[in-house]
């Protein structure tokens, strides 16, 4: 964790080293959001495991990611709730069947 | 705040931002701020070398997922799945008005079983949830001490598990 000094005309420095780590040029947005925990600032763009997958796609692939993305993103957030909602897992007595015995050491 | 965690599982609403913010990259639009924050602390969870954990519910929707989306984040995660007595804790859990979704993924994090490893239970869960973190951080003494009364009523292997800690995706990535 860093910590940032605001100075009188609302301006904070990022460490260079910050900067250089996290791969930040000028120009690039940053994304600050006011949280119960404080303000958190997020680096805008794509996180470097997002940005892995995405360059790791290839041409074929990255079209078919585009328009299943247009699908996902056409739906709306009821059906979206839905899909992420499927098979939930019931607590009940009668489903335990599945549960795996842990071997005794 | 100290937080280094040597096995982690994220629930299934920070497994969907992270999905949906490579949905979001595959348009070439930024990811929303809390899309931004469940990828981030998936980014940094897997530059300490971690490897996720997730649950058997999570993994069977990815696999209903486009493969093109889902099938990295099922080959970079474990699927944990149910030891014997995880429901039974999940309707004790239930008792400290935790919702019954919110039950199983606690109770995942103690009973949870990667067989790979052989691994039971993790160490945190990262959630999106704040009132579930915040009711379980309350209540911690309570829940504790029904836990210990009833892992030492089991058998061997089952009464060395422990709780997890719950921490929001907001605070682990503060804390990363």
């Amino acid at each position: 964790m860093e910590r940032l000094v605001v100075e009188a005309d609302g301006k904070v420095v990022i460490p260079p080293e910050v900067i250089h780590r996290r791969g930040l040029r000028p120009g690039d947005e940053l994304s600050l959001v006011e949280a119960a925990e404080g303000l958190l600032v997020y680096q805008g763009g794509v996180d470097a495991e997002t940005a892995a997958w995405l360059a790791g796609l290839s041409e074929e692939e990255r079209r078919l990611a585009e328009a299943e993305a247009r699908r996902y993103e056409d739906l709306s957030e009821e059906d979206k709730d839905a899909i992420w909602s499927e098979g939930e897992e019931s607590i009940e007595t009668d489903a335990e069947g599945d549960e795996i015995e842990l071997p005794t050491r | 705040m100290s937080f280094r965690p040597d096995s982690v599982l994220l629930d299934k609403g920070v497994v969907r931002r992270i999905y949906e913010a490579r949905v979001r990259a595959a348009l070439g639009a930024p990811p929303t701020p809390l899309q931004s924050e469940a990828a981030n602390v998936y980014a940094l969870l897997r530059a300490r070398g971690l490897q996720p954990c997730i649950t058997e519910q999570t993994a069977h929707i990815l696999e209903r997922r486009p493969p093109v989306f889902a099938a990295a984040l099922l080959n970079q995660t474990l699927t944990l799945r149910k030891a014997r007595y995880l429901r039974r804790w999940a309707r004790r859990l239930r008792d400290f008005v935790f919702s019954p979704e919110d039950a199983v993924i606690i109770a995942y994090g103690s009973f949870g079983l990667d067989l790979q490893t052989g691994q039971v239970g993790v160490e945190a869960v990262i959630t999106n949830d704040n009132h579930m973190a915040i009711n379980y951080r309350t209540r911690y003494a309570e829940i504790n001490e029904r836990f210990e009364a009833m892992v030492n009523g089991l058998t061997e292997p089952y009464h060395e598990l422990k709780l997890p800690h719950i921490v929001t995706a907001t605070e682990a990535l503060a804390a990363l």
